[in-house]
């Protein structure tokens, strides 16, 4: 089922969470809205699910405008972020508790139960009451409650958020075959760009009650549309240097760097930032004309990787990503080079890309 | 050795323990001891002295009087047939009316503050903020205050002397406690469970009977043993509002038991302990819940 967003505002007293928020989640597509805490994810999250008034814009199941249906009706199913089941049923009774309601017959009922509690690996559960679960099984319930009624569409609410980090890995898997299994619009929420990266098929980066891009995993990585979704995106996050350009180079202290093509043209002097990504930069041996010299701060060990924290002139910082085995020190004089191709650059007053034109 | 030294020391702590408690607990329990005691002693033995704890001649005669009704009177060591109607006829009747007019006014109480506390925490409008604290001011000023205005407006509707009006005025008295309860009991059962109940289908009366009841079950035992006691317990509205013998309630209709010249001390202590034991009943089968009940409230509150 397709849901498609209008125009959609929602106003909480004389406080805008949301502004004009336009989005269309293709059918059977697993789509993530990301952003940072307090930007309006939950609130979207939960118009469509008919539990918040539209304060203005339309919200439309494929063809059918939804916003006055209540949430019975809309045929989804949500996954809270504090699983919220229902404290005095038992687990066989939380899964089945919308089956019930809807009047299906017991039989079906049991038989619904049954699969998905195989499916999920919670059958020797079935008799244990909430409390008496860990918060991994307590998860499983409540995705096991969302999947047995086979909703149109399934919306998540930061499902992974209170598990441990092993768990989360494992469960983004799991989540992912249970979206390919499941045949729904899946809309998941969350604040961890690399849950979103890995899972999605489609990503909606907010800020604010912005939507500031949608687009592919890859198109938000490799293409951000402005500065905020190029410093959310991405672990270390990239790097942002001030500067201006003049006559296709960028000028940043003594520095005048190569600068990819840029569409949309420039101005004079033009203010921009510079954005580049720690693994896409490298250390030369010698300085030169397009390479920037500073000294390093800080060296950490990540495992494969050691990321390099390199001071700059005018106390400005930049971390590089290099391979473990390169021997690096503390105050060493390093001069930074990168591709011009693998670079960002944002216009500084708007914050857009320059180089989508 | 140290092994006996170990295992002997920690004893004789318990069993020092057990004994402190064991005494604390008879002093306490003592007035209720003496009271059974008494209520099973032929006449004769009550004012035996040395006096007896266990009696020697055990009797149920005077249970036997209160629940038949017939009773026997003794004086200077004679029998005679009493003037008018004894105390000990109307017993029943009188504890018939303490459970009409306790579990009467408790469903109104419970019914009432649960749906108000639902209302409070559930929904926006003015004052649902300050309402739950103002009825909390409003059980703490002492019903002596308002007896009286209350009586009033019970014979301006016609329904002083009536059982209705003690229902009415122990409502009173602890809906706004009961409400408080209940309100703090509502504030802790999250709001998505009922949300997750409207998308899996439910409708909000579904919601609210399958879902927030059950959850709010020990917060509205707690109401109920709390709203019991004060009714069962009152003896002060009984007084004032019911001039006739067949509506009075046990508290004041005990009290009857000490006119006239002659206190009949065994069948007052009858009266006594079957007048305790509901609510000793009551409390026993549900202490576990009522626990659990004002303490998830206190959390909150
Ligand atoms: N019922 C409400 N009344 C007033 N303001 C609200 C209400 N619910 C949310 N808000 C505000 O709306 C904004 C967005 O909240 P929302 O819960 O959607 O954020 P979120 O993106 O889900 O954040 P998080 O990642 O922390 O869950 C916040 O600034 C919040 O304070
Ligand atoms: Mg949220």
């Amino acid at each position: 089922m397709q849901v498609s967003l209008t125009r959609i505002n929602k106003r909480f007293g004389s406080v805008q969470v949301l502004k004009d928020v336009d989005l269309v989640f293709p059918s059977r597509k697993f789509v993530t809205l990301l952003g940072p805490s307090g930007c309006g994810k939950t609130t979207l999250l939960r118009m469509i699910a008919g539990l918040e008034d539209i304060t203005a814009g339309s919200i439309r199941f494929g063809e059918r405008e939804v916003n006055k249906l209540a949430p019975r009706d809309r045929n989804i199913a949500m996954v809270f972020q504090s699983y919220a089941l229902y404290p005095q049923m038992s687990v066989r009774r939380n899964l089945g508790y919308g089956l019930r309601v809807r009047g299906t017959p017991k039989a079906d009922i049991e038989e619904a139960v049954g699969r998905v509690a195989r499916i999920l690996e919670i059958d020797h559960l079935l008799d244990r009451k909430p409390a008496q679960l860990s918060g991994g099984q307590r998860q499983r319930v409540a995705l096991g409650r969302a999947m047995v009624r086979k909703p149109d569409i399934f919306l998540m609410d930061e499902p992974l958020s209170n598990l441990d980090a092993k768990l989360r890995v494992t469960m983004r898997g799991e989540l992912r075959r249970f979206h390919l299994d499941l045949d729904a619009t899946t809309i998941y929420v969350t604040h961890d760009q690399l849950e979103a990266m890995t899972m999605s098929d489609l990503i909606a980066v907010m800020h604010q009650g912005v939507v500031q891009q949608f687009g592919t995993p890859a198109e938000v990585y490799s293409q951000p549309a402005n500065v905020f979704v190029a410093g959310f995106i991405g672990s270390p996050p990239m790097n942002f240097l001030p500067g201006t350009i003049d006559a296709g180079r960028f000028t940043f202290a003594d520095a005048k760097l190569p600068l990819p093509a840029l569409p949309g043209g420039v101005k004079p002097a033009h203010a921009a930032i510079l954005g580049v990504r720690p693994q896409d930069l490298i250390f030369e041996g010698t300085p030169a004309a397009d390479t920037l010299t500073g000294t390093i701060s800080l060296v950490e060990l990540l495992g494969s990787e050691k990321l390099v924290e390199v001071n700059l002139s005018g106390q400005k910082r930049m971390s590089v990503q290099i391979h473990a085995d390169m021997v690096v020190n503390m105050g060493d004089r390093v001069h930074v080079k990168f591709d011009p191709q693998r670079v960002h650059v944002f216009d500084t007053e708007s914050g857009r890309s320059l180089r989508a034109g | 050795m140290t092994d006996m030294r170990v295992e002997f020391w920690p004893a004789v702590k318990k069993v020092l323990l057990y004994v402190l408690l064991c005494s604390v607990t008879f002093v306490v329990c003592f007035p209720l001891i003496w009271a059974l005691s008494t209520s099973l002693k032929p006449k004769s033995e009550i004012f035996a002295i040395p006096p007896t704890l266990i009696p020697k001649a055990m009797t149920l005669e005077n249970y036997e009087a209160l629940l038949t009704g017939r009773q026997q009177y003794y004086q200077s060591g004679g029998t005679a047939q009493p003037s008018g109607p004894t105390p000990a006829q109307f017993f029943t009747r009188w504890f018939m009316n303490s459970v009409i007019v306790t579990i009467g006014s408790t469903i109104i109480s419970i019914v009432v503050s649960t749906l108000a506390a639902y209302s409070l925490t559930r929904f926006r409008y003015w004052g649902r903020t300050a309402i739950p604290y103002f009825s909390l001011v409003g059980y703490m000023v002492p019903s002596i205050i308002f007896v009286f205005p209350l009586f009033l407006m019970m014979v301006r509707l016609d329904l002083t002397d009536s059982l209705w009006s003690l229902i009415f005025g122990y409502v009173c008295i602890t809906l706004p406690f009961c409400m408080w309860l209940m309100w703090a009991f509502m504030r802790s059962i999250p709001i998505e469970i009922e949300e997750a109940a409207l998308i899996d289908g439910a409708s909000r009366y579904q919601v609210f009977v399958n879902i927030v009841l059950p959850t709010a079950l020990p917060g509205i035992i707690a109401a109920s043993i709390f709203s019991m006691i004060v009714s069962w317990n009152d003896y002060l509205f009984g007084r004032v509002f019911i001039n006739s013998l067949d509506n009075l309630t046990l508290t004041v209709g005990v009290m009857l038991f000490f006119e006239g010249t002659h206190v009949d001390w065994g069948l007052l202590m009858a009266a006594s302990v079957l007048m305790t034991l509901p609510m000793a009943i009551l409390f026993m089968a549900l202490q576990r819940h009522l626990v659990a009940g004002f303490g998830a409230g206190a959390v909150k509150g």
